[in-house]
Formats: C-alpha cells, sequence, structure tokens
C-alpha cells in the first residue's frame, strides 16, 4: 500500500468513525423522541397507577350502601350538625328494614365486627370491653366508618331500655374518644341505640368476637354494643 | 512478537470498549422518554435478556455518577457517550498507524499511551465511585474497565517494545519484525500530533454536540403532574426529615423499605437539591399489614419500621437505618414476620414501647389517610414542592433538572 493509499484509508475511516457516535447517539435519542410523544398521547386517557382510596370491600352492595347512607344521614353523621345517633324508631324507618335484615346486613363484617358485652342494667365498660374495643377501632384500615349499635335485652321497661342503650353507646364513644383523642372521630363513629325494640340479636352472634365469656344467652348477647368498621364507601 | 501486535492488541480494546459503551449508551438513552425500561447487563450485551431493576447495572444506571450537567439537560450527558467517542478515536488512532505503518514512530505510539491514559484513568476512577460509593458492580462497566486496561496495555508494549535512539526521536524496533528492512516514513515531531488531538477533541464534541441537540424539551413536563388537594396536617402525619426554615416547603412521599426511594435520596443528596428544601416526609408503607391499597406485602416490615419513625425522637436517623439495610429487613420479615420490629428496636431500643400500639398504629393510619384524601398516587417516592409534584417520572434520571427548574419557579 502507497503511502497515498494509506492515509486516503486512514482518512475514510477516521470520517466514518467520527460519524459513528452522534449518529448512533442521535437515532437512539429520535427513537425516544417518538416514544415520548405517544407515551404523552396514551397519558391522556387517564392515569396509570392506583390512586389512594378509602376500602370499598365486595361486601358493599348497593342495598348495604343505601341503608348505610340513610343510615348516616338521619343519625347526623353525613350531615355533619346537630345531634349525633338515632333512635330505634328513626332507625328502623330509616333501614327499612325488618330487625333480621338489618342483622343480616353486618353478617360479612365478621372479621371487623366485635360484641361489647355489659352487665345487666349497667352501661360500664370493664376492662376486656375496652381492650377488645380498643383493638376494634385500632384496626380500622381502610375503613371510613365506625358503626355502635347498641341494645339492651327484653327485660323490663321500653324506655327505661331505650335509655340504657343510649347510654352503653355513648360509653363506647367516650372511651373512644377520651382514649384516642382523634379529631375525625365526629366525622367517623355513628351511633344507634336500639333498645330492645328493634333488631335483636340471635344467639348465632354468640359466635362473634366479644368481651363477655362464659354463657351467651339471647338476654346476654344482647346487653351490648355491637362495634364494626364498615369498610364502604359512599 | 512484531511491533505491530501491541497496536492490533489496542483496535481490539478499543472495539470492546465501543461495544460495551455503545451498550449502555443505548440503555440510558432509552430512558429519556420517561419510561422505565430494562437494559442490558451481561458480558454478551444482545445475547440475554433486559433487566429492569434491583441488579448492579441498575443502580449504576440510576445514580447520580451515570452522566454529567444533570441540571442543564433532562437526565444529563451519559459518560458512556463520550466513552463512545473516545473509544471510536482510539480505534481510529491505531488503525491509522498500523495502515500508515507510524508503528515504529515514537511520537505517534507516544500519543496512543496518552490516549489511551483518558479511558484508563476515568475507568479507575468510575470504578472506585461503583464499588465504594454505590457498593454495585456493572457489567458492562467492567467491559469497559477491561477494554481500557488492555488498551492502555497494548499502547504501553507498543512504545516500550524496544527503544533505540538516534536520528532526533526514539524508534521501536522489535527483534524479529518482517517488515524491519522495509522503508518506514520519517519520524513525526510533537507538533505533527496538535491536528491528532484536535481530531480527538472533535470526536468528543461532535457526540456531545449532537445529542444536546436533538434532546427532547422536557420544560412542559415541569409543574404539569398535580397539586395537593389538602397540604394541611392536622393529625401531625408528616415527619420533619431536614429542617431548613429558608427552604422551599417539600413533602417526601416515601416507603422507608423502597428502593426507589432510597435511591431517590441518594440522588437528592449528591445533586445538593435537598439543601434548597424544607423536607417532610408522609410515611407511605408499601405492605399490606397496614396499607390496605396493596394487596401483598410489596415491601414486607415496612409498617413496622414506618410505626419506628413515628415514635422516635429522630425519624431521620431511623429511616437512614432503614434505608442502609433495606434488604436485610426486608428479607428477614419474610421469613419471620417479627424479624422488622426485632432489628429496629435492637438499633433504636426507645421505641419499644411505642411500637405497635394503638395510638401508633392509628397514627399510621392517618398517614396512610392524608394520601387518600390528597388523591395520591399508589407509589413511592413522590415528592410535592410547594404543594406541586415532581412528577414521578422526574423522580430518577430527570431529576436534578425537573428538581431545580421547579424550584426556580417557586422562587419566582
Amino acid at each position: 500500500m502507497t503511502a497515498s493509499t494509506a492515509l486516503r484509508a486512514s482518512l475514510a475511516l477516521g470520517a466514518a468513525l467520527l460519524l459513528y457516535s452522534p449518529s448512533l447517539a442521535g437515532a437512539w435519542v429520535g427513537s425516544a423522541k417518538t416514544r415520548l410523544g405517544q407515551a404523552e398521547a396514551a397519558a391522556t386517557a387517564g392515569p396509570q397507577v392506583a390512586i389512594a382510596a378509602a376500602a370499598d370491600e365486595d361486601y358493599c352492595s348497593a342495598h348495604l350502601k343505601r341503608v348505610l347512607r340513610r343510615v348516616l344521614q338521619s343519625c347526623g353523621l353525613l350531615s355533619g350538625g346537630g345531634g349525633r345517633g338515632c333512635q330505634p324508631l328513626e332507625a328502623q324507618n330509616v333501614a327499612a328494614l325488618s330487625g333480621s335484615d338489618f342483622n343480616d346486613l353486618f353478617v360479612p363484617l365478621s372479621d371487623r365486627a366485635g360484641i361489647i358485652q355489659y352487665d345487666k342494667a349497667s352501661h360500664e365498660l370493664d376492662h376486656a370491653d375496652k381492650a377488645l374495643l380498643e383493638q376494634i377501632f385500632t384496626d380500622q384500615k381502610g375503613a371510613s366508618y365506625f358503626f355502635v349499635v347498641s341494645r339492651s335485652s327484653p327485660e323490663g321497661n321500653p324506655v327505661f331500655n331505650r335509655d340504657l342503650s343510649q347510654r352503653r353507646g355513648e360509653a363506647v364513644l367516650d372511651h373512644l374518644r377520651t382514649t384516642f383523642n382523634d379529631p375525625d372521630l365526629d366525622r367517623e363513629v355513628g351511633l344507634l341505640w336500639l333498645g330492645e325494640e328493634f333488631a335483636q340479636l340471635d344467639t348465632d352472634f354468640c359466635g362473634w368476637n366479644r368481651s363477655g365469656d362464659g354463657t351467651c344467652t339471647g338476654k346476654d348477647i344482647n346487653r351490648s354494643a355491637f362495634v364494626a368498621w364498615i369498610d364502604c364507601r359512599l | 512478537m512484531t511491533s505491530r501486535a501491541p497496536i492490533v492488541l489496542t483496535l481490539i480494546a478499543a472495539a470492546l470498549g465501543l461495544f460495551f459503551a455503545s451498550f449502555s449508551t443505548f440503555d440510558f438513552v432509552q430512558h429519556l422518554d420517561r419510561q422505565v425500561h430494562g437494559i442490558h447487563c451481561s458480558f454478551v450485551p444482545g445475547l440475554g435478556s433486559t433487566e429492569v431493576g434491583g441488579t448492579g447495572c441498575h443502580v449504576t444506571l440510576m445514580s447520580p455518577y451515570s452522566s454529567v450537567f444533570r441540571d442543564l439537560v433532562w437526565g444529563g450527558i451519559p459518560v458512556s457517550l463520550p466513552a463512545m467517542a473516545v473509544f471510536a478515536f482510539l480505534f481510529y488512532k491505531g488503525a491509522d498507524i498500523l495502515l500508515r505503518r507510524r508503528e515504529q514512530d515514537p511520537g505517534s505510539t507516544g500519543l496512543l499511551v496518552l490516549a489511551w491514559a483518558l479511558p484508563l484513568l476515568t475507568s479507575l476512577g468510575m470504578g472506585y465511585l461503583s464499588l465504594v460509593e454505590l457498593d454495585a458492580a456493572c457489567k458492562m462497566c467492567i467491559g469497559i474497565y477491561v477494554a481500557s486496561t488492555l488498551g492502555f496495555v497494548g499502547a504501553v508494549a507498543s512504545r516500550g517494545l524496544r527503544l533505540t535512539g538516534g536520528g532526533g526521536g526514539w524508534r521501536a524496533v522489535a527483534a524479529d519484525d518482517p517488515d524491519e528492512d522495509a522503508e518506514l516514513p520519517p519520524t513525526s515531531r510533537p507538533a505533527d500530533h496538535i491536528p491528532a488531538i484536535g481530531l480527538g477533541v472533535g470526536f468528543v464534541a461532535a457526540a456531545l454536540g449532537l445529542y444536546l441537540a436533538v434532546a427532547p424539551d422536557y420544560s412542559s413536563y415541569i409543574g404539569s403532574c398535580g397539586e395537593l388537594a389538602k397540604p394541611q396536617d392536622p393529625n401531625g402525619v408528616l415527619l420533619t426529615l431536614a429542617p431548613n426554615p429558608g427552604g422551599t416547603p417539600a413533602i417526601e412521599v416515601l416507603d422507608p423499605l423502597c428502593p426507589s426511594c432510597a435511591g431517590f435520596e441518594t440522588r437528592l443528596d449528591a445533586s445538593g437539591l435537598g439543601d434548597e428544601l424544607d423536607r417532610r416526609a408522609l410515611l407511605f408503607p408499601l405492605d399490606d399489614a397496614c396499607n390496605w391499597m396493596v394487596n401483598s406485602a410489596v415491601h414486607p416490615g415496612a409498617c413496622t419500621i414506618s410505626e419506628a419513625m413515628l415514635c422516635a425522637s429522630d425519624p431521620a436517623a431511623v429511616l437512614h437505618w432503614a434505608f442502609e439495610n433495606q434488604e436485610q429487613i426486608r428479607s428477614a420479615t419474610t421469613a419471620d414476620p417479627g424479624a422488622a420490629r426485632s432489628m429496629v428496636t435492637a438499633v433504636f431500643p426507645d421505641v419499644k414501647g411505642c411500637l405497635g400500639t394503638a395510638r401508633t398504629k392509628k397514627k399510621l393510619n392517618k398517614s396512610l389517610r392524608w394520601a387518600v384524601q390528597n388523591e395520591l398516587p399508589v407509589l413511592t417516592p413522590q415528592l410535592y414542592v410547594g404543594g406541586v409534584k415532581l412528577c414521578d417520572e422526574d423522580t430518577d434520571l430527570g431529576m436534578d433538572y425537573a428538581l431545580s427548574r421547579l424550584l426556580d419557579r417557586m422562587g419566582t
């Protein structure tokens, strides 16, 4: 190879290599640019990732949500003003259900609920009651509403029992307020005191997570406050 | 050995370096579309499948050391791009010596030694950063280090095979060189090599110039990814990470066991932009033990470590420890659900009485509910500067570029 041929070959190779990096990088950047435009167009179709939201479990049927909404509105929870809690007849009216149908709505909550059991004619919470209540209330997860449905056993005066169930529900709320000092409590906790007049629990509920031990008769299970987080979005 | 053999070795090394640097640049440039991509992570790139994350290659690519001038251009200029240009030049230079029979010209071989010193020194520096700072080994990078070393050895060998004095310069003559008696070109003078040095600079400048010229414009994305709807914190769930009263208020949504969050922290530290922020953290553990928004424990133990941060007097210290030990905590918790608690209380015994209490669990739940109220995406990390979101696509390679511009916007 002559010197001039070698020089020409060297220059040709140099020119090719000089263009190698810019041309490849340019082509790759151009391709990324195209994909960037395509991704931008696709992004307008909607969010690609899940958005943080409260829980809405499968058991939250349209029927359950309708009842919840009525109960929550009528009991002052969603409206945000006025008194808190529903009296038995109000609860019956807003639920528009029979007592057993009302109780059936809560059956899917068996893993999330607890039954706080009281002594006869008492609304005082003992140590076991408080422990169960705190355990249930702490396990909020994504639930939006905490229901306290208090009852009395069908003995004695219905008016006294209605008042007793109200005091039982309020004892629960007071304990939560004192223990957790949670500013969201008033937006989350709904009280229903049912006395002895509506939706009495049957003994099937004796198998649920409850604070009382030993025997569990129909009277025992209704001297209670049913507490549960409701994993439904309204 | 002939005097041409070392030059041939430099040619092979340059081709090898060019090969690895090209794949590295390709992997980097892929990310300019702001999407997640697999990267080559093999000593034989192109033959195996690409890998998305968790490898040393990925750690290295996403590290602050993979590119330069990150605040000037989105992602910065990948260091592998000038490497491509340098190896291309070195290939040319070796071929030129062979074609023009300059292998016995001390000026030409001397320049080759000097030129090969550049990738060698760079490889030493990058190798140190990779192993010491990142604790990660990148196979593609190792390929470049090996090529640089081989090339330098070849260049030195070509220069020092045999030196004889006289004629106003040095001549390297091999005893068994069949072409020894052939007519050789005249020995070059130092000034003869100035154009070659300029050409080498031209190789790099052409690559960088074109890259900068065609890089997409990302300015329209800055501040376009939403704002916090309810930034107030009535429940006190936001933790102070780096108090800086003069800085721009910022909220980082993080999971203490999320590798991306640890990587983000490293990049933020390296960029220096963290010093301009008054940063608070919202804990968002991607662990179904406390977070109902995920179906499984993406980061097992994250709920416990988050509780520890809520309990600790210095949550930043817990976070720093968690970032350092993420993999051990996650794998230990997978084997034993109580492991995260044992590990964190061993290092931070003060949190023992607070972990797992009703009050702490409630507070962590409030933290997650803060995310619900603000309708945040279920992912970490996220950064909100003055309530404006740094786009998720800008939390890795594009962070310096996007965050500096977002801060400028806040300043104005």
